[in-house]
């Protein structure tokens, strides 16, 4: 299995603050991982910088053995690279399926030419097909002419995750894809995962470790904009210095 | 009283017309646009030229001045607007405000200080209700709602449309799904342009045509869009509508006042408004 994406001492400064420094960071094609620590550890700041939000200060980034540092973020989406944001990004001015067809416009676009696709109409009938089927996979075909600002933010992250699907992915980007969901809305959105996984690499931002424990199959802890520890799940969090900066240090006088 | 109304209506066509660019920069890139109103006297300045070499038809000679004013507001865009995402508003304001101030000496180094005189391309009047109305002045509405529905139509049903609406409310979300939002950005931005030059040229022949024509109207489209709210295109149509009326109702009883009345409607507006978060 080749590297699909990695870092060479990524650094990222916001003036005096080093959110990301001299990180290593490589995913291998098929790979599921997870990247946790505490907030501000520079996790978010990382996925901005592969997937072209920020640039870097020094160091580069590599795709698919391509030198991807200076690049810009929506070519990088071309070359396969797709992330979700910690805050669901779906436009609540459309309706669910609208958003779907927004996702899918890149595939379009190159079917079609310059003239006829600036003012081609959204509602076609193959476009409403695609979406269909996208909104299917996610549970949300009763749902596909809601608009988007009426949907529960379990939903909104389902669709989120649909747009991300039909963008046919190398690499998934997803940062905190748990957060603000209820226990049913989360298991939800694992299973989805687990079904999905074996079609491409993952990386999974987040907080709630205990529900990506079974579906990771390598950890990266970051604090302080450096990753201090990576290996399996289970090797993971017994390391002392991942415990120590989830929980501080250890007092001498107290039992484990 | 009718005619004041009607005036009100012309007034805020044009004002509409002036507004929406400076709507769709803000709200899609985020950026105060201090030299907007560049293209609109541009606009004038090469309708006026063109004219007497066109024999005096109006619509051609219009024409040209609205494709002229295109790649000048590219050249904006592409060289100082762009450079300005993410800036503060003090970079912003100085950098496009240079740009006002560059473009206002070039039009008097090349027409000259004084005012020119322009007189409407036709004198027709319709009679209604037992009064005359001036035709220009009813042409003028009926393409400011023509454009409106052109524009609701564009943005509900075309992709470009929906790809602008979606990056009105998420910019990044857009880059995100692979669109090279910048580059549907610009479009906006020369469309906004056009359409300036296009208020401009129509409002010329009734109103006085001098180098300093598009501060004065800036102002008054930064007070629609405020009002209006930035980037809400429905509510620039309303408002431009609204301080127009309240421009023509103001210049009634309170001729050297119209144009501050916008301005107090204005403050009230935003010491009532509801904060958005």
């Amino acid at each position: 299995m080749g590297e699909l994406i990695g870092t060479k001492s990524l650094t990222k400064r916001f003036g005096g603050l080093v959110a990301v420094n001299e990180v290593n960071f490589q995913v291998v094609e098929g790979q599921v991982a997870g990247v946790i620590g505490p907030n501000g550890s520079g996790k978010t700041t990382l996925f901005n910088l592969l997937s072209g939000f920020f640039l870097p200060d020094e160091g580069k980034v590599y795709f698919a053995g391509q030198d991807i540092t200076q690049m810009s973020s929506h070519r990088r989406v071309a070359m396969g690279m797709v992330r979700t944001f910690q805050l669901v990004s779906v436009f609540s001015s459309l309706t669910a399926w609208e958003n779907l067809v927004l996702a899918n416009i890149r595939f379009k676009k190159e079917e079609h030419s310059l003239n006829n696709f600036y003012f081609r109409p959204a509602h076609k009938k193959e476009n409403l097909e695609i979406c269909r089927h996208a909104l299917n996979e996610v549970g949300l075909e009763k749902k596909a002419g809601v608009k988007t600002s009426e949907l529960s933010y379990g939903d909104k992250r389902m669709l989120e995750l649909a747009m991300a699907l039909s963008l046919r992915p190398k690499l998934l980007l997803l940062d905190e894809p748990l957060s603000g969901l209820s226990d049913h809305e989360i298991a939800d959105v694992i299973a989805l995962l687990h079904q999905v996984k074996k079609d491409f690499a993952v990386v999974i931002i987040e907080h709630k470790i205990s529900k990506i424990v079974d579906l990771v199959g390598r950890l990266s802890v970051m604090n302080e904009g450096r990753v201090i520890c990576e290996g399996s799940p289970s090797e993971v969090l017994e390391d002392p210095k991942v415990r120590e900066c989830y929980w501080g240090k250890e007092e001498k006088n107290c039992s484990t | 009283m009718l005619y004041t109304i009607f005036y009100g209506f012309s007034i805020g066509a044009i004002l509409y017309f002036v507004s929406i660019g400076l709507s769709l920069t803000f709200g899609t890139m985020r950026v105060v646009n201090f030299a907007h109103t560049l293209t609109y006297s541009i606009g004038v300045y090469v309708l006026i030229t063109f004219i007497p070499w066109l024999q005096g038809n109006f619509i051609p000679a219009a024409m040209i001045a609205i494709l002229a004013v295109v790649p000048i507001s590219y050249l904006i865009e592409r060289f100082i607007i762009r450079r300005l995402y993410g800036e503060s508003l003090d970079y912003t304001f100085i950098a496009t405000f240079a740009v006002t101030l560059i473009g206002v000496d070039t039009i008097k180094m090349i027409w000259g200080v004084n005012p020119l005189p322009f007189s409407p391309p036709m004198s027709t009047y319709i009679d209604f209700w037992g009064m005359t109305f001036p035709l220009y002045r009813i042409i003028i509405f009926g393409i400011a709602i023509a454009l409106f529905l052109g524009l609701e139509l564009f943005f509900r049903k075309t992709i470009v449309g929906k790809i602008v609406v979606a990056a009105l409310d998420d910019k990044d979300g857009v880059r995100s799904l692979g669109i090279n939002v910048d580059k549907y950005f610009s479009i906006m931005f020369m469309l906004g342009s056009a359409l300036a030059a296009l208020g401009g040229v129509l409002y010329a022949p009734i109103s006085a045509v001098q180098p300093y024509m598009g501060l004065s109207i800036l102002l008054l489209a930064f007070a629609v869009v405020i009002v209006g709210g930035m980037g809400n295109l429905r509510g620039t149509f309303i408002s431009a509508f609204a301080l127009g009326m309240v421009m023509a109702l103001t210049a009634r009883y309170w001729s050297q006042g119209a144009e501050t009345m916008v301005f107090i409607v204005m403050a009230i507006v935003l010491c009532f408004r509801p904060i958005d978060v």
